[in-house]
């Protein structure tokens, strides 16, 4: 599958269940068309990962997921030899007395253990979606093995010699900005800030996603959130809720029956929104009620 | 198609003088853009064409910008480069010295407003728009007169002083000191103090040697940064320092783990939400907004009581370093500020006094402020000027050292 328009690949993105704002969906098309690694920055909750999983479905292609965390080793990213394999081959080898050229036997790649990276590498045509999720979790040693790979597309395995792409894989990176990242891993790609969506996408996304839920409470839920996000509130709580959290919100008030919003079922499922205690409790009876009150019309 | 005849035809290069020239001026307006990244935008705009306009802009900002922080200034001045007709009068303006005087309100950012007038033309005369001339720190902190530095407004940075800060940020970075923590992880250096047997490692090393054990892998303690709470004074006596110094440390302490930042004046404001903004100019935006007592009196006394009475918790278990900025003028109870200052320092691993004072040659903490924090603080020590500030690092990391 392949997108020659900016408006192909949003209609292709929509269509595997991902809104995609036009600035997003250019950075994205950038991405394919220059085959440049994208690196996705935003705060928690707001489709940085699921960006992947839809690119991986439009485009029909193999999602491939490494995700980091602090002390990442290369070869739990890229390849390990099966040791257990070549030292009962080597063994076997042995009590059949032929232990000539052992060395090339036990190095094949029949004994390589490949992960996410070098399968990137290596799946066919199409290729893959190589997503590396929250890069900012790994160390600096990792980001700086990743500079080769992320630069050319290739890895040297040094029983084996160098390993091209045979497609370029689509290479996601995600990151919450735990850290600043490494200027030399952020030139080798393009990149896109995510912010939390406008009222009408997350609209659009809890209609999609919990299309039970419906016209009337979407709208209220999206509504809410959009608020909740805005200044002059955005102080009082230490993280806003993201699209995944409206999405969870509006799947619970259907489990509870709930047909509008009211202060009260606000407030008793806060615990959805927020994730940390002092946010909960930051939400009020007030506040609630504050929030859902009807908005006085925007000037244009 | 207004956008088309602007930009020029792709064909004819012009599109790409225009975004070697749109590259130029982003970096003068603090955003690294560096040749490679320009190349990429040329290509990146004949990709997308230039019929839209968002979409061009969102191409070239994809390419061109790395941080989030340097977003809304790409977007400011994307707007005011390609379309913006205020740009072209205010290039017209330049030209015609007669024109001049008719100062707009302009909301853009100064970072933007800097990078737009700056010579575009290096071949021209200075006398139309003059250079930025380099703002030294040690200027910022005598009675300069720069206006523009003497204003302790919390207002954005302007070009020079931002890239100011961000090379202090760079060339000044604070390393904040670590101590193992209770994590483990494979040691490099198997004889190190808290090492022990990795097991997995040991199995993992003999499968590969056919048995043998050949060398024994162990696990030790990982480092982990100190938390850092700041403490940071802007009192009347203080304004022409803390703005600079909350951009100063906003930057140098990016990389830090958990960050803690307070204002005191009369009363205590919270400044972390504000700190957890990525671009130095948004944080003293936000900074500025949340302290409504800036130029006032100090009570440092009652502001550290306001701390341990809301936010005792942030001072984790004798680990946190505190810095506390401030030239100890209090008007405040000495008794209470003694207190507050024992029970801070007890749940403290160090507290740091910084005092912009020290420049003066023969300064003594006599003031009654003053005399207290210097019994109780750890050190005192100078940040009026680039070199303090290196000090500062360097001092840090023997206090850290030297045992209790």
């Amino acid at each position: 599958m392949t997108f020659p328009t900016i408006d192909s690949l949003s209609e292709g993105l929509m269509q595997a269940g991902y809104f995609a704002d036009r600035r997003l969906a250019t950075a994205v098309f950038l991405a394919l068309r220059l085959q440049r690694p994208l690196l996705l920055e935003g705060e928690p909750g707001v489709g940085k990962t699921e960006l992947a999983k839809a690119l991986s479905t439009a485009l029909n292609r193999e999602l491939l997921r490494l995700q980091c965390y602090d002390g990442l080793e290369q070869r739990e990213a890229l390849y390990e030899w099966n040791y257990a394999a070549q030292l009962l081959h080597m063994r076997a080898a042995e009590a059949a007395g032929a232990v000539r050229d052992i060395e090339a036997e036990v190095y094949q790649p029949h004994y390589l253990i490949r992960r996410p990276l070098l399968q990137a590498l290596q799946t066919p045509a199409p290729g893959a979606v190589l997503l590396i999720d929250e890069v900012d979790r790994a160390d600096e040693p990792f980001e700086a093995f990743l500079l080769e790979y992320l630069g050319e597309y290739q890895v040297s395995i040094p029983e084996l010699g160098t390993v091209r792409a045979v497609v370029p894989p689509v290479t996601i990176l995600t990151s919450n900005r735990t850290r600043e990242l490494n200027d030399a891993v952020k030139r080798r790609c393009l990149y896109h800030w995510l912010d939390y969506p406008e009222r009408e996408r997350e609209l659009a996304i809890v209609r999609a996603q919990v299309p039970e839920a419906g016209e009337k409470l979407s709208a209220q839920v999206a509504a809410f959130v959009a608020r909740l996000r805005d200044a002059p509130f955005v102080n009082a709580f230490q993280r806003a809720p993201g699209i995944a959290e409206s999405v969870e919100w509006a799947r619970a008030l259907i489990a509870l029956d709930t047909v509008e919003l009211d202060p009260e079922v606000v407030v008793d499922t806060a615990g959805i929104l927020f994730k940390q205690r002092d946010d909960v409790a930051a939400l009020t009876h007030e506040l609630a009620s504050d929030l859902l009150k009807p908005e006085e019309p925007v000037a244009p | 198609m207004a956008g088309i005849q602007q930009l020029g035809d792709v064909r004819s290069g012009k599109l790409a003088g225009n975004i070697t020239a749109f590259g130029r001026a982003l970096r003068r307006a603090g955003v690294r853009t560096d040749a490679m990244r320009i190349a990429l935008a040329a290509e990146a705009a004949t990709l997308v064409g230039v019929e839209s306009r968002l979409d061009l802009s969102a191409a070239m900002e994809a390419v061109m910008i790395s941080r989030e922080q340097d977003r809304m200034v790409f977007r400011e001045l994307f707007d005011a480069w390609f379309r913006d007709p205020e740009l072209a009068n205010k290039l017209l303006a330049q030209m015609l010295p007669s024109a001049e005087g008719k100062a707009e309100p302009s909301k853009r950012r100064p970072r933007v407003r800097e990078a737009l007038t700056a010579p575009r033309d290096p071949a021209r005369p200075a006398a139309v728009a003059k250079p930025d001339k380099e703002v030294e720190f040690d200027a910022a902190m005598t009675s300069s007169d720069r206006q523009r530095l003497q204003h302790a407004d919390f207002n954005a940075l302007g070009a020079s002083e931002y890239r100011l800060v961000e090379r202090l940020a760079r060339d000044v970075t604070l390393p904040i000191p670590s101590l193992p923590s209770r994590r483990l992880r494979a040691a490099n250096d198997a004889g190190s103090q808290h090492a022990r047997m990795h097991w997995p490692g040991v199995l993992h090393e003999a499968a590969r040697t056919g048995g043998e054990i050949l060398r024994l892998p162990k696990l030790s303690r990982r480092e982990q940064p100190l938390p850092l709470l700041v403490l940071v004074d802007v009192s009347g006596s203080m304004e022409r320092y803390a703005r600079l110094l909350l951009a100063f440390l906003h930057a140098s302490t990016r990389r830090a783990g958990r960050r803690d930042v307070f204002a005191f004046g009369t009363r205590l404001t919270d400044l972390t939400p504000a700190f957890r903004l990525a671009d130095t100019d948004a944080m003293l935006a936000a900074a500025g907004l949340a302290i409504d007592d800036f130029a006032g009196g100090t009570r440092l006394g009652s502001s550290l009581a306001e701390l341990r009475h809301a936010n005792a918790r942030r001072l984790t278990g004798r680990r946190t370093l505190v810095l506390v900025i401030s030239d100890g003028l209090d008007t405040g109870e000495p008794a209470l500020l003694e207190n507050e200052l024992l029970w801070l320092k007890r749940h403290s691993r160090r507290l740091l006094w910084l005092n912009p004072l020290l420049r003066f040659e023969g300064y003594a903490p006599l003031a009654r402020g003053a005399s207290v924090l210097h019994r109780h603080a750890d050190a005192m020590l100078a940040v009026h000027n680039l070199s303090a500030l290196e000090q500062l690092a360097s001092s840090l990391a023997a206090l850290m050292r030297s045992g209790r």
